[in-house]
């Protein structure tokens, strides 16, 4: 007994010894809210060339003398990172203290407000006016302001001077808009294209061609694409047929050069040039100059999109409640997504501010893409912005966008007809939920 | 820490100290094996054939008892049978040919031959590489419009294939790679048991007249039986967990999708996609119960037939 | 290993069948090794190359410092922690394995016959039946993202202790415990100083076999670690790959990092690789 007993003693004598150099630990980790307090600030966020943040973290550092930050998760497809920010979010561990919520998956947090902090409790709710009205609701839901925008996907059409030129089609931007008005314009032009006879394809692949059609349409429609805004599984939705159909249209026309989106080949096709044209959110000339290569500069261009606006992609900002520093973060959350800071991330990466003071801005309007062959960016992917309807996504959206995705590239490999294939995207979708 | 309670005086503390030592080491050695397992193997196991009863998903704080509702849907998910389709499909389409090409190489292995050594070592060398470096390599060769297969194919007159997108065009793509890292390692284990082979038994069948080919059917193959089932429960284990290659053979969005139509999407594959991209955590424990129940039923038929097929000759 | 099997009165000679058959598996076997590098050290276009390039080019140093500066892919760190991973796997595998293989193989105790067998059963469980709850576990511990994640559940291993087992009821002699126990050696000082040195050639081939299955781990690591900053090195070259922009002869340079490491160890020590391959069949 007596043995025993002072074994007890050892171990809670242990254990607060063990508890007092974790105190000393973290006091030196900076967890005392104390000003001088040396914190790092982690910042989760995805996509090969990042949200082009690193002058506004110096920026940021500078400012505060005790705050470091530390990006993670550069290279992270959207995919892999949101299958794991969705995991770290549940557990509630391993997330960083800032998380870009890409507009496909937000919706998946919705219900999960109580894992985030409501940036209204640090003065966000004064910034309403900072941001297009869509994208502060899309944020917002229920007025808990779960996340700060970021960038908004505004539509383009990319494509390729020199392989139009081969095809005898004209490269002038406004002539080219002049004559897709509408995507069934579009296709008309891209018959013209495959007329010529050379071997290069008219688009890259149904799936981009597909989802910036569905976007549009959705944004100038319903207002949601796979599930309602009660979050039921809405397959029915006359917009997603609308888009399907054009896109089978498009590939009996023979105009797709039948690629998977980010397959290596497809980054290899930006090179080479084995397609002409790709339907063009704001963040993809980023993807797109990447892929190519300095080799290209000047090659690629950038026109109106056929059809109505429309938006595809665009993050915000969250801070997850496990953060130790939601403060600080929150201040981070506020200076990178303030007017200033998109505008500078614009600049860095193209990515189109959700500020409408950003958009109108000189930096903005006046912008030119010299890879783009001096397209003005700023007033191509600005124009509309503000008036764009907002889609809602479901929470499981990319997950069933993926079944109709691979459904359309069934149809393009020619393993199915369209009307299986829509079978099986009706099918695997309903599956998910 | 062994001399905790000395009460009887008339033993002295030395040979009770060296009996408890004899009788308390063993087990002593062989517990941390059963400690980590019970933590890292039987919890998990348990704790899985609980969560296939849920609905549990990370995105839904409510968690429900479903009962065996999952089995159920898993019965009539044409997905799931897709996959266990393909992991079959891919795990005999690799492990025939493997097995041998395995034996006729061990069968050379074992001649006297000028640099015989250097021979053993080029064989073994695919063992080294891991299969993550073979599935972007095996991926390149068999790349649809520039790939290093098809211009093979379309050089002797048969056009080139997508090999993505059609289903046996991608079970053989993704056999070659398991093939390719596994043959030699398969060769070498059958080269040890033909080494073990008394000489003298095929020195008595060559007196008795029968041929280089004959003696291998029916002497060193029937020898060999107990290998063989050994590399065929290895390759059975192997074969149902089949993952990194078919994961990586798709270069961009949707790898776990394996295919447009799920062509070459494993068990394992649609159970991580499960888990991690449709978050239904319940049905993907219900799937992972199914593949060890899956491995356990293919391991006990391939012990079987290959018994069989020695019965007969 | 004490006593050779039966005497190989003479070995057949290989006819022109055999080495043509063995030229070929070498050439197969080398040929996606030596495309790796042939990738490794071109540019880019590579990917679209037609007919495909059969030749290095000039650029393995250029691709290899682009991936060592690509921080996103931290491969770099990926190595350090593949070492740390593999290593500290490999150490306690051979130990835990020499210890509790020495128990089975040379100490009397009840049901270790029992015990064996389920040893041997656990290696049909698949790590996929468990990954949820493991999952779970790892981020519970707080370990999600951590290399410790990786490591733990992969220290002691059932192949290794029934490998060091019938390694031990060969090498090791009875007479040469008794001996120790006459001397009045404890069990512990029997298994350390009499026991573990004859076990050396066996720990030497588990012990690379063990560095090179988890150098080589993939499945495990691609679940618990969500970070990318802090990877195993297969984990680094999923990352290069899963990118949205490919860079295919920096993918390349990084894949021939990732292998040289192991390809040294086999230089090195390919005669127990080999050896140890074809023991693992004949003590099954």
């Amino acid at each position: 007994m007596r043995v025993l007993t002072r074994g007890r003693r050892v171990v809670v004598a242990v254990i607060s010894a063990a508890a007092l150099v974790g105190v000393a630990a973290c006091s030196d980790d900076g967890d005392e809210p104390g000003e001088d307090a040396d914190i790092t600030l982690v910042i989760d966020i995805f996509g090969e060339q990042g949200f082009g943040y690193d002058e506004l973290y110096a920026q940021f550092e500078t400012d505060h003398p005790n705050i470091t930050i530390e990006e993670r998760g550069g290279g992270l497809g959207l995919g892999d990172y949101n299958e794991r920010l969705v995991q770290q979010i549940t557990a509630g561990a391993g997330a960083g203290d800032v998380v870009a919520l890409e507009e496909g998956t937000i919706v998946q947090f919705y219900a999960q407000t109580d894992r985030f902090v409501n940036l209204a409790d640090h003065g966000a709710s004064d910034l309403q006016g900072n941001f297009l009205p869509w994208k502060w609701e899309q944020g917002a839901p229920g007025g808990f302001v779960l996340g700060l925008g970021t960038d908004v996907g505004s539509m383009a059409l990319c494509y390729r001077n020199d392989v139009l030129e081969a095809a005898g089609l004209p490269t002038d931007r406004a002539e080219l808009a002049g004559m897709w008005p509408t995507w069934e314009d579009f296709i008309a032009v891209g018959e013209q294209f495959v007329a010529a006879g050379i071997e290069q394809k008219f688009v890259d692949a149904a799936t981009n061609f597909y989802n910036t059609v569905l976007m549009q349409v959705a944004g100038n429609g319903t207002g949601y694409t796979y599930y309602d805004i009660e979050n039921n599984l809405a397959l029915d939705n006359p917009d997603i047929r609308t888009a399907w159909d054009l896109t089978i249209r498009m590939i009996e026309a023979d105009l797709s050069a039948n690629l998977n989106s980010f397959s290596d080949e497809w980054n290899a096709g930006f090179q080479s040039g084995s397609f002409a044209t790709i339907g063009c959110p704001a963040w993809m000339t980023g993807v797109i100059s990447g892929a190519a290569g300095d080799d290209n500069a000047g090659n690629w261009n950038l026109t109106d999109a056929p059809g109505e606006g429309g938006n595809w992609g665009g993050s915000f900002l969250a801070v997850t409640a496990e953060s130790e520093h939601p403060a600080e973060a929150a201040e981070l959350v506020t200076f990178l997504t303030g007017p200033d800071g998109q505008t500078a991330a614009f600049e860095a990466l193209g990515n189109l501010p959700s500020s409408p003071q950003a958009l109108a801005g000189p930096e903005v309007q006046q912008a030119s893409n010299a890879y783009f062959s001096d397209a003005p960016t700023g007033q191509i992917f600005g124009a509309g912005a503000a008036d764009f309807q907002p889609v809602y996504l479901g929470p499981q959206n990319n997950a069933v966008r993926t079944e109709f995705e691979n459904a359309l590239r069934s149809v393009e490999q020619g393993e199915r007809t369209p009307d299986q294939a829509w079978q099986d995207a009706q099918d695997n979708a309903a599956a998910i939920g | 820490m062994a001399a905790v309670d000395v009460k009887s005086p008339a033993v002295p503390w030395r040979v009770r100290l060296a009996r408890l030592d004899r009788m308390g080491s063993p087990y002593l050695y062989v517990a941390p094996f059963f400690i980590l397992f019970a933590v890292f193997g039987l919890y998990p196991l348990g704790y899985t054939g609980a969560l296939a009863l849920t609905d549990q998903s990370p995105l839904d704080p409510q968690t429900s008892f479903v009962g065996l509702d999952n089995f159920a849907t898993l019965a009539g998910d044409p997905k799931f049978w897709t996959a266990v389709r393909n992991t079959l499909g891919m795990f005999v389409l690799a492990t025939v040919p493997q097995l041998l090409l395995a034996l006729a190489l061990a069968n050379w292995l074992n001649r006297a031959l000028r640099g015989i050594g250097l021979f053993r070592i080029a064989v073994a060398i695919p063992i080294v590489t891991s299969t993550a470096v073979v599935a972007l390599v095996f991926g390149m060769f068999f790349a649809r419009d520039y790939g290093l297969v098809n211009w093979v194919l379309e050089g002797v007159g048969i056009g080139g294939i997508d090999w993505r997108a059609e289903r046996y065009a991608a079970w053989v793509a993704i056999a070659s790679m398991v093939d390719w890292r596994w043959t030699g390692y398969n060769a070498l284990i059958y080269l040890a048991a033909m080494q073990a082979i008394p000489r003298n038994l095929y020195e008595v069948a060559e007196i008795d007249g029968a041929s280089r080919t004959r003696q291998f059917w029916q002497i060193t193959v029937p020898l060999l039986q107990p290998t063989i089932i050994f590399t065929v429960i290895i390759s059975t284990i192997g074969g149902m967990q089949l993952f990194v290659e078919p994961l990586l053979f798709t270069s961009g969005a949707g790898a776990l999708s394996g295919g447009t139509l799920g062509q070459f999407q494993t068990v394992t594959m649609y159970l991580v996609q499960t888990m991690r991209a449709y978050h239904q955590w319940g049905y993907a424990a219900a799937i992972a119960l199914l593949l060890f129940g899956l491995i356990v039923l293919v391991s006990a038929v391939n012990f079987l037939l290959v018994r069989r097929i020695r019965g007969e000759r | 290993m004490t006593a050779a099997p039966a005497a190989p009165a003479r070995v057949r000679r290989g006819g022109p069948l055999a080495a043509a058959g063995l030229v070929a598996a070498a050439v197969l076997s080398f040929f996606p090794l030596y495309w790796m590098v042939v990738v490794a050290s071109r540019t880019n276009d590579v990917v679209y190359r037609w007919p495909p390039a059969f030749l290095p080019g000039g650029n393995l140093g250029e691709n290899v410092r682009r991936v060592l500066a690509n921080q996103d892919a931290a491969i770099l760190k990926g190595i350090a922690n593949s070492f740390l991973v593999a290593g500290t796997i490999t150490v306690s595998t051979v130990f835990f394995g020499a210890l509790a293989g020495f128990a089975f193989a040379k100490l009397r105790f009840r049901g270790r016959h029992a015990l064996l067998l389920s040893i041997l059963l656990t290696m049909m469980v698949p790590i996929q039946l468990g990954i949820l709850p493991l999952y779970i576990m790892m981020i519970k511990f707080g370990w999600l993202n951590d290399i410790k994640a990786v490591i733990a559940p992969f220290l002691i291993s059932g192949f290794g202790i029934f490998l060091m087992r019938q390694y031990t009821l060969q090498a090791i002699p009875d007479e040469l415990i008794e001996a120790g126990r006459v001397d009045g050696c404890s069990t512990w000082r029997v298994f350390w100083h009499i026991v573990l040195p004859g076990l050396r050639p066996a720990a030497g081939v588990l012990g690379l076999l063990t560095f090179m299955q988890h150098w080589n781990e993939f499945f495990w690591p691609f679940i618990v670690l969500a970070d990318p900053g802090n990877p195993t090195v297969q984990i680094s070259l999923h990352t290069l790959n899963s990118a949205y922009h490919q860079d295919l002869s920096q993918i390349f340079a990084g894949m021939v990092i990732a292998t040289v490491p192991l390809i040294v160890i086999f230089i090195l020590f390919f005669r127990q690789i080999i050896s140890g391959i074809m023991e693992g069949a004949l003590k099954q």
